[in-house]
């Protein structure tokens, strides 16, 4: 708040006025200064409402997001951005997705939104786009691309109607983490194919160790297993499910969750109110078997003082069908500009810069996870691992990103379910795919207008 | 100058009439309110800013809900469906869930804190050494915040938290159980987090209406032979009305905007089985971007609590029964 006040006019001290008019005078003074200060305090609370969207003066622009983590690798790639393109970025954390969203979305259409944004990739980033409230960085892309400091097979997550409308900041692999000293103790390797992994989860139970992670602890963890699970099974129904174009009461989608059932039947999970965080240590001290996360969840295990390589390794889930085209879910955030924000050609030139191999360098090893540029060298020993591994994979985009978002906010609802009475997946699926009729319907004919 | 007061000429002294101001009380008032402080609307200048305040961030915000819940808004477009968002409130099993989560809020609210705080004031109340202790421990959740409360619960009652380890340890394997999983523990288990946060306020509220009583009351009633039960049925609660009214109309208006506690330790989830009305409003309106959809929630919501409170306290309050 700038502190200002509009001027309280002086009361004119005639000495001839009575005690009356000038108890008047001064009531209408003390209204009309209470007025003003009303006013002030409004317009002050205003300007500090929207002081985070504020330009950021010559060579700085803001970036917002909604993870405190990432407020320090933001720091590391703007100071790289500052050397390569002569630009500071300013992080700016709203750490909660919630207000994240809010803000973004009614802002949007306002000249006080924010900059840059990091924002989710596919349907979401498609919802955004569609609002003509972010730049088409199109050209961006094309001049990364030809330079070789993105993945194309990327490129279709960021894309709506052709053009591109967000870059890749990071490029996390959802991968299945475990230790690979209580491997050995029970005489168990990387699996590599998927009765490697049922024998993994066999031997560990048989030995005390609760061999999966699953939870519903923050909602969105629910699809975690049904999409790992259904993408292993057949990429291609996963694909297809996840871009309307199949069906949830299918019975693909059926033979995943009495996969998952099986897995319950079996005792092989975890109670479903474990976090990732506290199930990243039970790992660490042996008494999880594995955790399906992306590989963000790295910096969790060094918090929990795991050494990359040694008590925490990390692989992705062999395929069910080995017919079937290998894939790996990969999660990867985007770096969009907002069309009314305040300092946008900065923000453009930013933008311009953000895949830049010392910046993209700066930014992954901030982050400990992998790049979208593959002239990056991997963080560390986990991450090279699955990045060699996925390097032919076929790259599906997390369930998260995929499809209408108010259908996916629903759909994880209705696994959360059908992890809390697996049997109950018949039914929850016809819940998903009347869900999804009404979800696509109405994208559609928004996508039509 | 002419003297008129002392002045005498061939007529004899002029006798003025001395008139002595006398104005009685009520004139005064009258005099007062009308010349001094500018008329009958001379207060509304004064109440302006609290109007305004009202106005503007209570009964404007309203209006535009009641008005917005007439409409298919995601947050961008908007088109007019009359009441479609009713209709659909009524075919929701979501919505369904979440209103009987909020009446057993209420009807748990009631039953717990209220009946719980009552208890440990009348215990607590003649006990001459840790009488005052002991309502200080108890108060002391009181002043932990919602979401810290909730915090520390989350450690109580996960499956692996101090609920479960504890049962475990004195052999009560069977018991052990996903507090927070499964409906409907997982609201009456919040329900008593709750209870243990928000039972200090009412401690202290009925101390203040037990230490009201008049000592010749009890006396007299202890002369006429009243003990124990009798005494506390017939003498200690009928005393204690006044404050009752107050703690139970705040037990109902706190337990059909619970929010902090549940939105910390479930989300309303697994699968909103936990919702109630505030979550689900907070959910449709926020999260799902089906604004009019929150709208018609939220309208419901603040029918229920207004009627609940209107009915409650016409029927209390002595002399607003008309």
């Amino acid at each position: 708040m700038s502190g200002r006040h509009p001027p309280i006019p002086p009361p004119t001290a005639d000495p001839s006025t009575t005690t009356p008019l000038r108890t008047r005078f001064d009531r209408r003074t003390l209204l009309r200064a209470s007025a003003a200060g009303a006013v002030a305090t409004a317009a002050g609370g205003l300007a500090t409402a929207c002081g985070s969207a504020a330009g950021q003066g010559p060579g700085k622009v803001a970036i917002h997001g909604d993870n405190a983590t990432w407020e320090a690798p933001l720091q590391a790639a703007g100071k790289a951005l500052q050397s390569t393109a002569g630009l500071q970025l300013v992080p700016e954390v709203i750490p909660s997705l919630e207000s994240f969203e809010q803000i973004v979305k009614s802002s949007l259409r306002t000249n006080k939104t924010p900059d840059l944004l990091k924002y989710w990739s596919g349907y979401r980033l498609r919802d955004l786009a569609r609002t003509g409230g972010i730049e088409d960085l199109s050209e961006q892309w094309e001049s990364a691309e030809s330079r070789g400091w993105v993945d194309p097979s990327l490129r279709e997550a960021f894309t709506y109607g052709g053009r591109v409308y967000g870059l890749p900041m990071n490029l996390a692999y959802w991968v299945i983490f475990y230790n690979p000293e209580v491997f050995a103790e029970h005489r168990l390797k990387k699996p590599e194919t998927w009765d490697d992994f049922l024998t993994a989860c066999t031997r560990l139970k048989d030995n005390g160790i609760t061999p999966l992670h699953g939870t519903t602890a923050g909602r969105w963890p629910a699809f975690i297993w049904f999409q790992e699970i259904l993408s292993r099974q057949d990429p291609q129904f996963y694909d297809d499910l996840m871009n309307g174009r199949e069906r949830y009461t299918d019975p693909r989608a059926e033979r995943a969750l009495r996969t998952i059932a099986g897995f319950f039947d079996k005792n092989w999970f975890t109670s479903m109110d474990v976090d990732h965080n506290a199930a990243a240590a039970a790992v660490v001290h042996g008494d999880i078997g594995m955790v399906a996360c992306g590989t963000w969840l790295g910096g969790v295990f060094a918090g929990a003082g795991a050494k990359p390589g040694k008590t925490v390794d990390a692989f992705v889930l062999p395929m069910a069908d080995p017919a079937a085209r290998p894939c790996v879910i990969f999660e990867s955030s985007a770096f969009a500009v907002t069309v009314k924000g305040p300092d946008k050609e900065e923000a453009l030139k930013a933008a311009g810069g953000w895949l830049h191999p010392e910046v993209a360098t700066a930014f992954a090893h901030g982050l400990s996870d992998g790049s979208p540029n593959p002239k990056v060298t991997p963080a560390n020993a986990v991450i090279e691992g699955v990045t060699r591994q996925s390097k032919d994979l076929w790259l599906l985009n997390r369930f998260w990103e995929q499809g209408p978002p108010e259908l996916v906010e629903s759909t994880v609802d209705d696994l959360a379910g059908m992890l809390i009475e697996p049997h109950s997946y018949r039914g929850g699926l016809r819940t998903m795919q009347e869900r999804a009729d009404e979800a696509w319907k109405v994208w559609r004919e928004a996508e039509k207008s | 100058m002419t003297d008129t007061l002392g002045t005498t000429d061939a007529a004899g002294p002029v006798r003025v009439r001395r008139r002595i101001p006398v104005r009685s009380p009520h004139q005064a008032a009258k005099t007062t309110s009308t010349s001094r402080l500018g008329g009958p609307f001379a207060g509304v200048p004064w109440a302006l800013p609290a109007l305004a305040l009202v106005g503007v961030l209570l009964v404007y915000p309203f209006l535009r809900s009641i008005y917005g819940s007439f409409f298919e808004d995601n947050g961008f477009s908007s088109s007019f469906t009359g009441i479609d968002n009713y209709t659909r409130l009524a075919e929701d099993p979501i919505f369904g869930r979440s209103l009987l989560n909020t009446f057993m809020w209420v009807a748990g609210t009631l039953l717990l804190p209220v009946v719980a705080g009552l208890a440990i004031a009348v215990a607590t109340h003649r006990m001459r050494r840790f009488g005052g202790l002991a309502q200080l421990v108890i108060v002391l959740p009181f002043a932990i915040s919602g979401a810290a409360t909730a915090s520390l619960w989350r450690f109580m009652l996960t499956t692996d938290g101090a609920v479960n380890q504890v049962l475990r340890g004195v052999g009560l394997d069977s018991w052990a159980q996903g507090w927070l999983l499964e409906w409907p523990q997982n609201t009456i288990s919040m329900i008593v987090a709750s209870t243990w946060q928000a039972t200090g306020l009412n401690v202290v509220l009925f101390a203040i209406g037990l230490r009201a009583i008049p000592r010749e009351t009890i006396e007299a009633a202890e002369l006429d032979g009243a003990t124990g039960w009798r005494m506390f049925r017939h003498i200690t609660l009928p005393q204690l009305r006044a404050v009752t009214v107050v703690v139970v109309g705040m037990a109902i208006v706190n337990s059909l905007k619970a929010f902090d506690m549940i939105w910390v330790l479930t989300q309303g989830g697994p699968s909103r089985s936990s919702e109630t009305l505030a979550l689900t409003m907070y959910r449709e309106a926020f999260r799902l971007f089906h604004v009019g959809y929150g709208s018609a929630v939220a309208l419901v919501l603040s029918v229920i609590v207004v009627a609940s409170s209107w009915l409650y306290l016409r029927r209390q309050m002595p002399g607003a029964k008309d």
